[in-house]
């Protein structure tokens, strides 16, 4: 702590000139970096986090003004011109991306766009530059880096090109590394699999790293101290451990209780929420940027008061997270468990089915060897590729599985926005393989769709009112106008909102709301099921909370069965009865959810388990690398699909042989050739 | 509203473009009763007079004709048959676009095939040609030509716009609960691309004064002696040496309305690229 | 050569724009009101000259018949002959008119691409500076007037009041194209006017969304000079929206010229499709149109090949 920061930032305050006047992006804000550090940035998006990096690198839009001081070894970046701002980015101080495919220009090479870097900040000549650029990206482990050179981004998958940029961003060895949000677009193995070398690189060049992320999990496992920011200010900066376990803001302690995490379940716990949504800040605000969306709030509050330092090393502008003087009120409320409440949890303990039809009480959808092929005029891909699956009446199925899994697909399948290429879906015993237009009204009212994106899943040019009153009207049939808007307030009010709501447009509510209002559309016919397509990905985590909360009440209360699709198995865990685990449009595993997370597992499930982020830092276990990409869909996949990148894989088996279905408990199936016990054990890497 | 205005503030060429726009629209709407010449009537004392001389504002052509009072006749038939233009193709654009994009597969690719052909032919010689070999145009039949001869590009954005909505969920939605094929693309889809359709039947409305121009130009527009803009500018292209006023102020009123017009529609497109 | 195969595809759709188009072009002539031995022979002609003269033309055959005679003389370059100057054939007035054509389309092109560019480059660069406000209004209302519009009014400034240029650009009997180069500067600049407004706005567009993408971020925060970024980064992927504009306008260029060289009395394709309406010469007009058409789609196939070409994306497909 003695030594120098690397990086000291005072008083730094960013304003955006706007027509409706100047709005606050950063406000006094004061940071210290230091030598070989990696300090973690979280907030929700809109807090500044990205503005923060852009400010230290001088790139922000025109109508930006940035004052107070960015130290950088001792000189004010603040004070530089652009010029010679040139000889810092990309040499002292460098830049990784969310977006790695769009970060990368699409008509040069990708050696061209390597070079380059030494080529003007080390002068290499051509072939000093190349050579230089092919032993970063082999630094990355990428091997054949002579051929990726030679090729455009286009060419390589997604993971690829983020060790690419990565590379890119080490080639001038850089005093300070800033990461924004780099694994965002990644799936979670490749995740996974990126924060390893990133962390390996940290140490090896002995640089200072910047983490911006909305994920405390991915946060949690690459940093030394944490900044929690909040509306343009930094509310919270502590050790990370420290900060995690005994943190001091209200709005530290709500952000982490937000996340639901291993061992959190809709039964005996609801997830915290914080009300309200991050608003703009204009200049003229005072006092506690988070104190109208705080619990724990007082009369003090309303004024300013900065950073202070609570503990040795943990500062924090407010410490008033576990004050009693205002009592709790949702954090990890356990909930009473209510007899019988669930009928669907209750059947599925004695029902015996795997995939026989026809034995036990009868599932509410079935899907029997469906396959899905998108032809094209050059290949066919393989969405589903003869998939066995059920959801029972009452019960909560949670899809989960990386992107191009055909997890997407079989939601749209079961909806009825696609069809089968071959197979049968089975809904309450009546075949629904049709699209849409083929069904009967009466299935079309029992299965209902919650699409992720409400910002798109409600059209922009109608009022809340239109938006609920047009499906009353099609599918109740219900012919008064008072009495739908009866139904109306009664649905709002089932999602926690008020009758003003009604009047509103749809493009003027926050992203939580416009999900309340998707999810009260889909109970506007009482519907059987419900096929939720990761609802909440597109929200921030302390929304997020509130509409899994919310989606658990109303399955409590109203038995319908959803089809959970999530690429988060933390979502998946805490929302699900059943657990299918889904690679290249095959099932891996399915079962009791209890049984899916826990051992014995399937090896894919072992490594999304291991590579899934954590919010408990005292877990930081080694994830399993999964070797390269999943394979090109569109390949005839003779043995297992996973064989390729497992790290079980019995050679001259796996890649021949389909595997067969283990069955080890009722409930609970593995398609995998290996042993039980060899899918307990711990991973042999 | 306030948004408009504040774009407004930031395009002040909008100003004298309305200004423009509104005073040929007066013009056009009354200005015939107000003149002291008729379009016709020939002044034997004052033949190619300059402008001024003998209360002619902009001056006579060799046959002493008022310029000024055949410019303000030909304001009638230019914008009625523009704005009647803009409106039909944009209006059987729509349909087309929207039904070939919204429809897609084998229907969609008819479309295009078809408009490929139509759009491998100039609109400017497309109706010329066809104008040609009608003969004798009148407002009804030059309304027409140039209406089917823009039909495949208006076609082609109003495909372009519905597909940039055809994707997006709400369609979806709308599918998933048994609605109509033209419930979803009038109802779902329509409100939401009205912003670029207006900008493209503005546009239009611009090229059309310019089509409409060039034909009454290339003699192939209405027929004299109906005074047309165009037909005014070749008909006294001889004697732009001895009377360049005869040419020229029938130019400048083309070029300030097309002008103003394409201004105007510039400044919708930005409003509208802002809002989405 | 992968390439290629975008190319290959459009032949195909080539060949069929062209037969839909000729049959168009000639069904649309052939039924025009009227009688075309008559109107050849005039009104006082005596009905067994003109029934004679049908024969000989053929006339009397099916539609289909004449089309497939009229096409064929087509593809082994028969143009046919005139009927208006009755017996000359199309060919020996067509080529030498499509070449004062060419010199003009040519000369234009020189004008106006490396014009619009920079300008369209610049405007993008310096976005809601005044010098863009400026170009922009510039494009916006030159891309607005019709040609001969823009033609007067350099007409009256360079031809009547400084009489740097002639006034019409009529080229002396006996006299070729390239002794009389002056006469092509302002019917060029006329086209350059209305070509520049398209281009260089639509270079500004372009130049702007790629500023604004990840990947100049990138440059700009790897210490790159702007010149770089500009001239290396953005330039390329820029400049790519721009060809395509420019090959599609080909074919509006060929209907500009015929405005332009009507104008200004350019013994050129425009004004000879011109006079062909102007006189119902049926098998001329024909001729016109096709080769107008012709221009059109080769030009889009000529650029569909360049744009795969120069981009990475078509001309490596596959990856991710």
């Amino acid at each position: 702590m003695t030594n120098k920061p690397i990086l000291d930032i005072h008083n730094l305050n960013v304003v955006y000139e706007t027509p409706s006047g100047p709005i606050v992006a950063i406000r006094d804000l004061a940071l210290e970096l230091n030598a070989n550090e990696a300090l973690g940035i979280i907030g929700e998006s809109g807090c500044g986090k990205s503005t923060l990096s852009y400010a230290i690198l001088d790139y922000l839009p025109s109508n930006a003004r940035r004052s107070g001081s960015i130290m950088f070894n001792g000189e004010d970046l603040l004070l530089k011109t652009e010029k010679e701002m040139q000889n810092y980015r990309g040499d002292r101080i460098a830049m990784v991306y969310q977006n790695p495919y769009s970060a990368l220009n699409p008509s040069l090479t990708i050696g061209e766009q390597l070079d380059e870097v030494t080529r003007i900040h080390r002068g290499f000549s051509r072939t000093q530059a190349r050579k230089e650029s092919i032993q970063s990206l082999q630094d990355l482990s990428l091997g054949e880096a002579e051929g990726i050179v030679r090729r455009y981004p286009h060419q390589v998958s997604g993971g690829i090109q983020q060790r690419i940029c990565i590379a890119m961003a080490l080639l001038c060895q850089p005093d300070i590394m800033i990461l924004d949000e780099p694994t965002t677009a990644l799936d979670v193995t490749t995740e996974a699999s990126i924060l390893d070398i990133i962390g390996e690189l940290k140490e090896r060049h002995r640089m200072s790293l910047i983490y911006i992320s909305h994920d405390i999990g991915i946060v949690n496992k690459i940093s030394d101290r944490i900044a929690v920011m909040y509306r343009g200010e930094i509310v919270e900066l502590g050790p990370q451990e420290e900060l995690f376990n005994h943190p001091k803001h209200p709005y530290t302690r709500a952000l982490i209780n937000c996340m639901p995490r291993a061992g959190v379940k809709k039964e005996t716990t609801r997830l915290n929420t914080i009300p309200g949504y991050v608003t703009r800040r204009s200049a003229d605000e005072r006092g506690c940027p988070f104190a109208s969306r705080c619990e724990k709030k007082n009369a003090v509050c309303e004024e300013k008061y900065g950073l202070r330092e609570i503990e040795s090393g943990h500062l924090a502008a407010c410490d008033r997270a576990y004050a009693t003087d205002v009592p709790d009120k949702s954090t990890f409320a356990p909930l009473i468990p209510k007899a019988n409440a669930r009928p669907g949890a209750d059947q599925t303990d004695n029902a015996s089915s795997g995939i026989e039809p026809g034995i036990g009480p009868a599932p509410l959808l079935e899907l029997h060897e469906v396959y899905k092929y998108y032809k094209n005029r050059k290949r066919t891909v393989r969405a589903l590729d003869g998939i066995n699956a059920k959801i029972e009446k009452h019960d909560v199925l949670g899809l989960v599985g990386e992107s191009g899994c055909g997890k997407s697909t079989m939601g749209h399948l079961v909806a009825g926005l696609l069809e089968p290429t071959k197979g049968n879906i089975h809904f309450d015993g009546k075949d629904i393989s049709l699209t849409w237009k083929h069904r009967s009204r009466d299935t079309i009212r029992d299965i209902q769709l919650v699409f992720q994106n409400p910002g798109r899943s409600l059209n922009p040019s109608f009022s809340v009112e239109q938006i609920l009153d047009r499906p009353i009207k099609k599918m109740l049939k219900i012919r008064s106008r008072r009495e739908r808007r009866a139904v109306m307030i009664n649905l709002l009010k089932k999602v926690d909102l008020g009758e003003e709501y009604l009047s509103r447009p749809s493009t003027r509510l926050s992203g939580g709301e416009k999900q309340r209002i998707a999810v009260a559309r889909a109970f506007v016919t009482s519907p059987r099921l419900i096929v939720c397509d990761e609802p909440t990905s597109a929200l921030d985590v302390s929304v997020q909370a509130s509409v899994l909360n919310l989606l658990g009440e109303l399955q409590e209360q109203s038995h319908t069965s959803y089809l959970f699709i999530s690429h988060d198995l933390n979502v998946v865990n805490y929302i699900s009865d059943h657990i299918l685990v889904m690679y290249l449009g095959r099932v891996c595993e399915y079962g009791l959810r209890d049984e899916v997370v826990n051992p014995p597992y399937h090896p894919y499930t072992e490594a999304l388990l291991s590579a899934a982020p954590d919010v408990n830092p005292s877990h930081k276990q080694k994830p399993i690398r999964l070797e390269g990409a999943p394979p090109d869909p569109s390949a005839q996949i003779v043995g297992c699909p996973f064989a390729g990148r497992c790290h079980k894989k019995i050679d001259g088996l796996c890649d021949t042989t389909p595997p067969p279905l283990k069955r080890l408990s009722e409930t609970h199936y593995i398609f995998c050739h290996l042993s039980e016990d060899r899918l307990r054990g711990v991973a042999h890497l | 509203m306030q948004r408009i205005w504040y774009m407004a503030k930031r395009y002040p060429l909008i100003f004298p473009a309305l200004i423009i726009i509104l005073f040929w629209f007066f013009i056009a709407t009354f200005g015939p009763s107000l003149m002291p010449f008729s379009y016709t009537a020939m002044d034997m004392d004052h033949q190619m007079t300059a402008p001024g001389v003998g209360e002619h504002l902009m001056g006579t052509d060799s046959l002493g004709r008022d310029i000024w009072s055949r410019i303000v006749y030909g304001s009638r038939s230019i914008l009625t048959i523009a704005l009647l233009t803009s409106l039909f193709s944009s209006l059987a654009g729509v349909i087309l676009g929207f039904t070939a994009g919204y429809f897609g597969g084998r229907i969609d690719a008819l479309f295009l095939r078809v408009m490929d052909i139509m759009m491998a032919i100039p609109p400017l010689v497309l109706s010329m040609v066809v104008l040609g070999v009608l003969g004798n145009s009148n407002i009804l039949t030059l309304t027409l030509i140039v209406s089917i001869a823009y039909t495949p590009a208006t076609a082609r954005v109003a495909r372009g716009t519905l597909l940039s909505c055809k994707n997006i969920e709400y369609v979806d939605a709308a599918r998933l609960r048994g609605e109509s094929h033209l419930y979803i693309m009038f109802r779902e889809i329509l409100p939401n691309t009205m912003g670029p359709i207006i900008v493209e039947i503005t546009a239009r409305f611009a090229y059309s004064i310019m089509m409409v121009a060039s034909l009454g130009f290339l003699g192939v527009g209405l027929q004299p002696p109906t005074p047309d803009w165009g037909m005014m500018v070749i008909e006294n292209k001889t004697i732009i040496k001895a009377a360049p006023w005869a040419v020229l102020y029938p130019s400048l009123a083309i070029a300030s309305l097309v002008i103003a017009v394409s201004v105007f529609s510039d400044f919708l497109s930005k409003v509208v690229i802002r809002d989405q | 050569m992968t390439f290629f195969r975008p190319f290959f595809r459009r032949l195909g759709g080539m060949a069929i724009t062209l037969i839909a188009m000729s049959i168009l072009i000639f069904l649309l002539v052939e039924l025009m009101p009227g009688d075309a031995a008559q109107r050849v022979l005039g009104q006082s002609a005596t009905p067994q000259a003109v029934a004679a003269l049908r024969e000989s033309m053929g006339l009397n055959d099916p539609v289909w018949v004449r089309y497939g005679r009229w096409a064929t003389g087509m593809l082994r370059g028969d143009l046919g002959t005139s009927l208006y100057m009755r017996g000359v054939p199309i060919a020996s007035i067509f080529w030498r008119k499509v070449g004062n054509s060419l010199v003009l389309a040519l000369l234009a092109l020189l004008f106006y691409v490396p014009l619009s560019i920079v300008f369209g480059i610049l405007a993008g660069v310096k976005a809601g500076k005044i010098i863009d406000s400026i170009i922009s209004f510039f494009g916006l209302a030159t891309m607005a007037l019709p040609e001969f519009v823009s033609g007067i009014i350099l007409m009256t400034i360079f031809a009547v009041k400084l009489a740097w240029f002639p006034i019409t650009s009529v080229i002396p009997i006996g006299e070729s194209i390239w002794s009389n180069l002056n006469i092509l500067v302002l019917p060029a600049l006329s086209i350059t006017l209305v070509m520049f407004g398209y281009v260089s706005r639509m270079q500004r567009a372009s130049m702007i969304s790629v500023m604004n993408s990840d990947y100049i971020r990138s440059a700009i925060l790897k210490g790159l000079p702007m010149r770089k970024v500009i001239f290396k980064h953005a330039l390329k992927n820029a400049l790519l929206p721009t060809i395509t504009i420019i090959g599609m306008n080909m074919g509006w260029l060929f209907g500009g010229l015929i405005v332009v060289e009507t104008l200004f009395g350019f013994p050129g394709l425009g004004s000879l499709t011109m006079s062909a309406v102007k006189t119902q010469d049926t098998p001329l007009i024909e001729v016109c149109v096709l080769f107008i058409t012709a221009v059109f789609v080769v030009s889009t196939a000529i650029t569909d090949l360049l744009y795969g070409f120069l981009n990475p994306r078509i001309r490596y497909p596959g990856g991710s």
